[in-house]
């Protein structure tokens, strides 16, 4: 395992955030990346999978500091972006029923499903849970499932559903929850997601040119490094990745040195949150109340052993077992994205946000055709938001 | 009317609402009812000769020259927040609106819609805020109107003010004067209405209070205006924050605007929640902020005259007009990498993450 970062060596551990943005710190990784990558002597492809990451990458335009040869692409680390439509379907009917709050996070209700939105002039735009906010449907942004329980305790007349989207930091807080005893008016749906399969996943496609992953910092918090391990048997660089600037920055680094010896491990440059073995209470109580099944990922398809769904004895908190006789399944499906977005491509890393003929175009912030330009953790949003596309901004004064 | 009861000045609550605790229909009818409210609570809190008349117009001196115009409607969830409430934010947000066209502002107007069992004292609260807030910014609320919305049908309470201020012939502001070289000022901190208000909203207890920066700026701009007399342009920083404003200058122009990341003051509170709540404080709401464009020789004039006074303490200046690229405004890291400072897309909703 690496020790402490390079420009952090011989500095006190700290929890001081501002040490993690100071720009001499920064200034010095910046040039340890560069001798680094000189080293190498060619052109390195490095992913990160965290939508996170991607929104401070952007918010600090790290991009910036790295040399020509160092690309840093954004894979699979959104959750609202590859939540299948069937969850989002499942959301909008149900909080279309007249005994249904239908309590979700901010992220996700302006992502459409497939359901197509009657009488729209825009073009094939399908509905979202801030149309059937518009339509007459009972649907409250929360923080997390503790404001869901709320809700259902101040609303006993009323069955309050809990759109559990998220990954394994989320999904943890539901357990906890249900453990703990939950309202009988309380129920989730279940759209939470594992990541390590998909990152297995992503060498066998065709065209994979990475060398190295940024591992999302929040999700291996809680499980650790070790399910990482099979990449890095593979060949891989792999670094846990914080989101301060030198973090990012660290975990570069990391993966750079990795690269240039050929020696391969699942390094942690983010110690001060991250323990190798990860979080053991959090993951023994996630799976008490859960276990991992197949899931559907938006645009990618099934993934085996990447969902979080209720074991038995937790199933009546299911809100797709408690609405069963009013869920229509076929309807819950449908086209995978609409026509002309290639969210799927991007949320792979197999193309740039602005590679996408609606990209910047009919596709934008405020009318959102696909998952990716919706959510904060969403990439093609993050590169329109902070103009990534616009690459290295020449400023030319007066 | 020949004797307005001033219901502060006699220490007492004023008849109309010791008479009702909330708010009835018949006050926005035209009736008694109306006419009580509107002689013992707003002519008698706001006090001036051309509201006494109770005419159906207000009629005011004219000195000449031109006059600058402007309305504003008010709602905010809560009513009351840290630092200010819907009072303050309609005076001095009307006031500022006149005040950035270099104008002086001198009589609002106020219209209130009321839902139907409003609170009494709330009003009497609000309104005493109208006339505090008034005072300080020199101007006089010479006219009015109160409608009366069914249970249901309207919020609490809605606030209109439109103003009027005179407008020096001598004065020239504009977007189309800002050139490259000009420097861009605030007079202080960033985000501070915005966190406040949200973090209220939000229901988060903090330790430390944070407040609304409220404020009427026409002060401050008088100031600025003197030692500073070829100020390019200025615009009060409220929703969408300084994002939106900076977007605004460079919307379609041969220039841009850069911000300088660390020059920005933002207080340490709003930084620290503003990081919890994932709100940039560039593009949180202000109501007491003013972003000037300055030419580079009246810069340090115009920096210290805000300094100079108590709402511009913590003035910086966070940018300048660049060449190139146009048409966008970007921000300049600590790091010296830079990201476009994108146009506010919509509320800021709570994150998964």
């Amino acid at each position: 395992m690496l020790e402490r970062p390079t420009a952090l060596a011989g500095q006190p551990d700290t929890f001081e955030p501002t040490t993690y943005r100071d720009p001499d710190l920064v200034a010095g990784l910046k040039d340890r990346i560069a001798e680094v990558a000189r080293q190498i002597g060619r052109p390195v492809k490095l992913m990160h999978i965290c939508g996170t990451h991607e929104h401070e990458i952007g918010r600090f335009a790290l991009r910036d500091l790295l040399p020509e040869s160092v690309t840093v692409l954004a894979g699979p680390g959104c959750p609202v972006c590859v939540c299948d439509n069937e969850y989002i379907n499942m959301a909008i009917r149900l909080s279309l029923e007249p005994d249904v709050i239908l309590a979700s996070f901010g992220d996700m209700l302006a992502v459409p499903g497939s359901i197509p939105l009657e009488g729209e002039r825009r073009g094939d735009v399908r509905m979202s849970l801030l149309d059937a906010r518009a339509r007459g449907g009972d649907v409250r942004a929360v923080y997390s499932v503790f404001d869901a329980a709320h809700l259902a305790e101040q609303n006993p007349d009323k069955q309050v559903v809990f759109f559990s989207v998220g990954f394994e930091t989320t999904v943890v807080a539901v357990a906890a929850m249900l453990k703990r005893g939950a309202p009988d008016n309380l129920s989730v749906i279940e759209a939470n997601y594992y990541t390590p399969p998909a990152s297995k996943l992503l060498p066998t496609l065709e065209g994979f040119d990475i060398e190295g992953f940024i591992l999302p910092g929040h999700a291996v918090t809680i499980t650790g490094l070790r399910v990482y391990e099979p990449l890095a048997e593979q060949g891989l660089a792999c670094a846990a990745g914080g989101f301060e600037p030198v973090d990012v920055m660290a975990s570069v680094v990391s993966l750079l040195e990795q690269i240039r010896d050929q020696r391969f491990a699942v390094e942690n440059p983010y110690k001060r949150l991250v323990k190798y073995d990860g979080n053991e209470k959090a993951k023994r109580e996630t799976d008490e109340v859960f276990e991992l099944s197949p899931i559907r990922w938006r645009g990618i398809g099934e993934i085996p052993a990447s969902g979080y769904k209720l074991r038995p004895e937790y199933q009546r908190y299911s809100a797709a077992r408690r609405f069963a006789g009013r869920l229509d399944p076929i309807d819950l499906q449908g086209a995978e994205h609409p026509k002309g977005c290639r969210c799927a491509e991007v949320t792979l890393g197999q193309i740039r946000p602005d590679d996408c003929g609606v990209f910047g175009k009919l596709c934008t912030p405020d009318s959102p055709y696909g998952p990716c330009m919706v959510s904060h953790e969403g990439t093609c949003r993050a590169w329109y938001v902070y103009g990534m596309h616009k690459e290295r901004l020449h400023v030319e004064p007066a | 009317m020949s004797n307005p009861p001033d219901a502060q000045a006699a220490g007492g609550r004023s008849k109309a609402t010791s008479r009702y605790a909330t708010v009835r229909l018949a006050h926005g009818s035209g009736g008694r009812l109306s006419l009580e409210l509107i002689e013992e609570l707003f002519v008698a809190t706001f006090g001036n000769e051309p509201l006494r008349e109770l005419s159906d117009a207000a009629v005011v001196a004219n000195p000449g020259g031109r006059l600058a115009f402007c309305t504003d409607s008010h709602t905010v969830t809560p009513t009351f927040f840290p630092g200010g409430d819907i009072g303050r934010l309609a005076v001095a947000g009307t006031v500022n609106d006149l005040a950035v066209m270099g104008a002086k502002p001198m009589y609002l107007t106020a219209a209130f819609l009321l839902e139907e069992g409003y609170d009494m004292d709330e009003l009497e609260r609000v309104v005493r805020s109208m006339k505090a807030t008034a005072d300080e910014a020199g101007v006089a609320i010479v006219a009015g109107d109160t409608k009366v919305l069914e249970r249901g049908k309207g919020d609490g309470l809605f606030v209109n003010t439109a103003g009027v201020g005179f407008l020096p012939d001598e004065r020239r502001m504009g977007m189309d004067l800002v050139q490259p070289g000009d420097q861009v000022l605030v007079n202080g901190t960033l985000g501070d209405h915005g966190i406040a208000v949200m973090s209220r909203r939000e229901g988060l207890d903090l330790a430390v209070e944070l407040t609304s920066d409220v404020a009427p700026l026409n002060g401050l701009i008088e100031r600025v205006l003197e030692v500073a007399p070829n100020v390019r342009f200025m615009r009060d920083v409220t929703r969408g924050g300084l994002a939106a404003v900076a977007n605004e200058v460079v919307l379609r122009r041969p220039f841009g605007l850069r911000v300088y990341d660390v020059a920005v003051p933002v207080h340490d509170l709003v930084e620290q929640y503003s990081e919890m709540l994932g709100i940039d404080p560039l593009l949180a709401a202000n109501e007491g902020k003013v972003m000037m464009i300055v030419p580079p020789d009246e810069t340090e004039a115009a920096l210290g005259a805000m300094k100079a006074h108590p709402l511009g303490r913590e003035a910086a200046v966070i940018g300048d007009i660049v060449k190139k690229p146009e048409g966008v405004a970007l921000v300049e890291t600590a790091y010296g990498s830079r990201r476009v400072l994108e146009m506010p897309i919509e509320e800021q909703l709570p994150r998964i993450c």
